[in-house]
């Protein structure tokens, strides 16, 4: 025999892990989940969305939309006099009549006067109904006598014509004032004797912390466990699939270093996807926002504490989700199978995690018992720049034990015969008896 | 007195089955194999022979019973039992995803052998099972036969004292078949105990200096031969074979099956 050495536990745990390193970085879903999807998913998915968000302003500003005007009263041929202001206002004449004009507002004269009940039966009639005498129906009516928009709510043409009214009769107004103040020898101002305004004092980082802090944590406990979740499956399930289970059993390792290897190795990947998740943010946030068609005057930079800080918990979680996940995916005989038992598994740790958008709860002593809660709260704290030392330390310590606890398990169940060599996966229901102890190997 | 390098004492495994109860797959078997000496676990499918090779390799756990190999008994000390065994079946794969050249470092890694001599070692099995030409590529692009020869050549990468082999030649074609016949002759050579089971009589035939049949998980005889032929009466082992257990069949009613003692 050639002459050889006993490898620490820690240093077989580190052999197995870089070996299952080399072969996950070799299966394209593993590279696909752990870094191609982190890097460009949020980026993608904001630039998307902010596409998105630019075309529809544009199909808005395209959209002609019509305004009946309605009165009680008052002899229909008599409307523009008794009204003029109010249409120009409305209906300002374009400059030029080729072109159709952004937010156009077209306006359909009542043939007669009308009570609010007939304006409202004109909205709401139905299309059929149209007559000579009662003319096509508007989007919405302006009733000018008391001066009342109506409009139908569940209709989006409906919502556009009454808010463009809306805005071009404030507008109308406030050049009144300002004529009547001129007249009167008067500022506009004092026609407006209170005058309410609001300034935010928080600084544009700030408010840049607290959109960070409200969606960061969850997105990253998303992205921690998408990131383990294939090579979970492939490391176990997958390896029982491919028929090399019992190899991996020869090795002159404890099957606890062989077990610890295979978590390190998905934690490794499940840690990957975290942190180039948190780069790619950092680098197209600010860019991203600057390209909204709204204006958002927000600083987007992650303090350097909270990345301090989120590296301890950061390794904490993915050694507890990535253990999970081995442990509970080591009960599937087959890839296929161990994505569907895992499906439902990985929603245990996202779901708790949509507390993060919750606002008002603070990361408190209890709090930082509750797992992945825990995580996410003491992340955004420290988004927030108001880290919680105590609550912190407890959060780690916690996170630490149920790493441990998730490890244990993981090494329970796969030193089991009957979830190491079954042909077929396990159910659940079988999983206590499991856990209570068949024959197990060393 | 040295121990020799497969015993079992009574070894039983019995499987817990949702839907059967217990399946005793072996009881009290009592073997010994020795040194230089290649020995055949010859019996029909579903009678025990994987379950006793995976027992003896520490895969399964015994019921109850002993396995010992090299005077290591594996429930007291199974690291240092895989660390002195050569094991192969069909269901010991290779992986996929790595190459020849990766799988033999990986496994003389965690043997613990220093760089150098792991180096020197790949270098001698590539030449020695023919597989430098294809040993730089992914396993799952080689053909059955080349996978057996890395196969091979992982098990014996430590040089093990006993090679255990599970139908070794079962899926091969026949010239990947000749090879392992080939190599089994060459361990014996070497001097190492080679525990092999199969179901083809003429393997073991060929092969064997003495052979075990096993049927139910028991263990009906033991011998070389021309023992189990003056025994028997009969000359072919196919003969062999059937007359020993047809006689256990007649003569004795099922044993009653030990407890599950798990």
């Amino acid at each position: 025999m050639p002459t050889s050495r006993t490898l620490s536990p820690l240093r077989g745990a580190l052999e197995v892990a870089r070996k299952e390193l080399t072969e996950s970085l070799r299966d394209r879903a593993t590279v696909m989940y752990a870094f191609v999807l982190p890097i460009c998913m949020y980026p993608v998915l904001f630039w998307a969305i902010l596409q998105g968000v630019m075309v529809v302003e544009g199909l808005q500003d395209r959209t002609e939309t019509t305004l009946g005007i309605a009165v009680a009263g008052v002899p229909a041929e008599e409307h523009d006099t008794a009204t003029e202001g109010l249409i120009h206002a409305l209906s300002p004449p374009s400059e030029d009549p080729d072109e159709p004009a952004a937010n156009s507002l077209k306006l359909i004269w009542a043939p007669e006067s009308m009570d609010m009940e007939q304006a409202r039966e004109w909205l709401t009639k139905d299309e059929e109904e149209s007559t000579e005498e009662a003319p096509d129906r508007p989007d919405a009516v302006l009733f000018l006598d008391p001066l009342t928009i109506l409009h139908v709510s569940t209709e989006s043409s409906s919502n556009l014509a009454s808010k463009r009214a809306r805005g071009r009769l404030e507008s109308h107004a406030s050049d009144l004032r300002m004529e009547a103040a001129d007249l009167a020898g008067l500022e506009a101002a004092d026609l407006n004797p209170i005058s309410v305004s609001t300034v935010d004092l928080a600084e544009r980082g700030a408010q840049g912390a607290v959109v960070l802090a409200s969606l960061l944590p969850l997105l990253l406990v998303v992205m921690a466990v998408m990131g383990s979740f294939f090579p979970a499956v492939d490391l176990t399930a997958g390896e029982k699939e491919r028929g090399t289970a019992e190899t991996t059993l020869l090795v002159p390792l404890a099957r606890s270093s062989i077990i610890t290897g295979k978590v390190l190795a998905v934690g490794a990947l499940g840690m990957t996807a975290t942190a180039l998740s948190l780069f790619a943010l950092s680098l197209s946030a600010e860019h991203l926002l600057s390209a909204l068609p709204v204006a958002v005057d927000l600083s987007i930079s992650i303090p350097t504490i909270a990345i301090i800080g989120a590296i301890p918990l950061a390794f904490f979680f993915s050694l507890f989700v990535s253990a999970s996940l081995t442990a509970c995916a080591s009960l599937a005989a087959t890839f296929k199978e161990g994505q569907a038992l895992l499906g439902p598994v990985q929603m245990v740790f996202i779901l708790p995690a949509m507390v993060g958008i919750i606002p008002g709860i603070q990361l408190t002593y209890s709090m930082a018992l509750v797992p992945v809660i825990n995580v996410v709260l003491a992340f955004r704290a420290m988004l927030m720049g108001q880290p919680l030392y105590g609550p912190y330390c407890v959060t780690a310590l916690a996170l630490a034990l149920y790493a441990w606890l998730a490890l244990r398990l993981a090494l329970h169940l796969l030193s089991r015969e009957s979830v190491l060599l079954a042909g077929k996966t396990l159910p659940l229901g079988r999983l206590l008896k499991t856990l209570r102890g068949t024959a197990s190997t060393r | 007195m040295q121990a020799p390098p497969i015993r079992t004492t009574n070894l039983c495994k019995t499987f817990d089955d949702p839907k059967r109860g217990a399946v005793h797959a072996v009881c009290d078997l009592n073997l010994e194999c020795k040194e230089g000496e290649i020995f055949g676990l010859l019996g029909p499918n579903g009678a025990g022979k994987t379950t006793t090779l995976r027992m003896l390799s520490t895969i399964l756990a015994p019921t109850s019973g002993e396995a010992e190999l090299a005077g290591i008994r594996v429930s007291d000390d199974p690291l240092e039992v895989r660390r002195r065994l050569g094991f192969l079946s069909g269901s010991t794969g290779l992986y996929p995803r790595l190459t020849a050249r990766e799988i033999l470092e990986y496994f003389g890694r965690l043997h613990g052998m220093d760089e150098a001599q792991l180096q020197a070692r790949v270098e001698d099995l590539l030449d020695t099972f023919s597989i430098r030409a294809f040993a730089d590529g992914r396993c799952e692009s080689l053909s059955t036969g080349q996978r057996q020869r890395v196969s091979i050549a992982r098990a014996v990468l430590h040089d093990p004292p006993v090679l255990i082999l599970d139908e070794p030649t079962t899926g091969l074609d026949i010239l990947a078949a000749s090879d392992m016949i080939q190599f089994i002759q060459s361990r014996k050579d070497a001097g190492t105990c080679v525990l092999f089971s199969t179901h083809i009589l003429s393997e073991a035939e060929r092969l064997c200096d003495r052979i075990g049949v096993i049927d139910e998980g028991r263990l009906l005889a033991v011998g070389s031969l021309e023992e189990l032929r003056a025994q028997t009466g009969k000359e072919w082992l196919e003969d062999v074979f059937r007359a020993l257990v047809e006689e256990v069949d007649t003569e004795a009613p099922a044993a009653t099956p030990p407890a599950n003692e798990e």
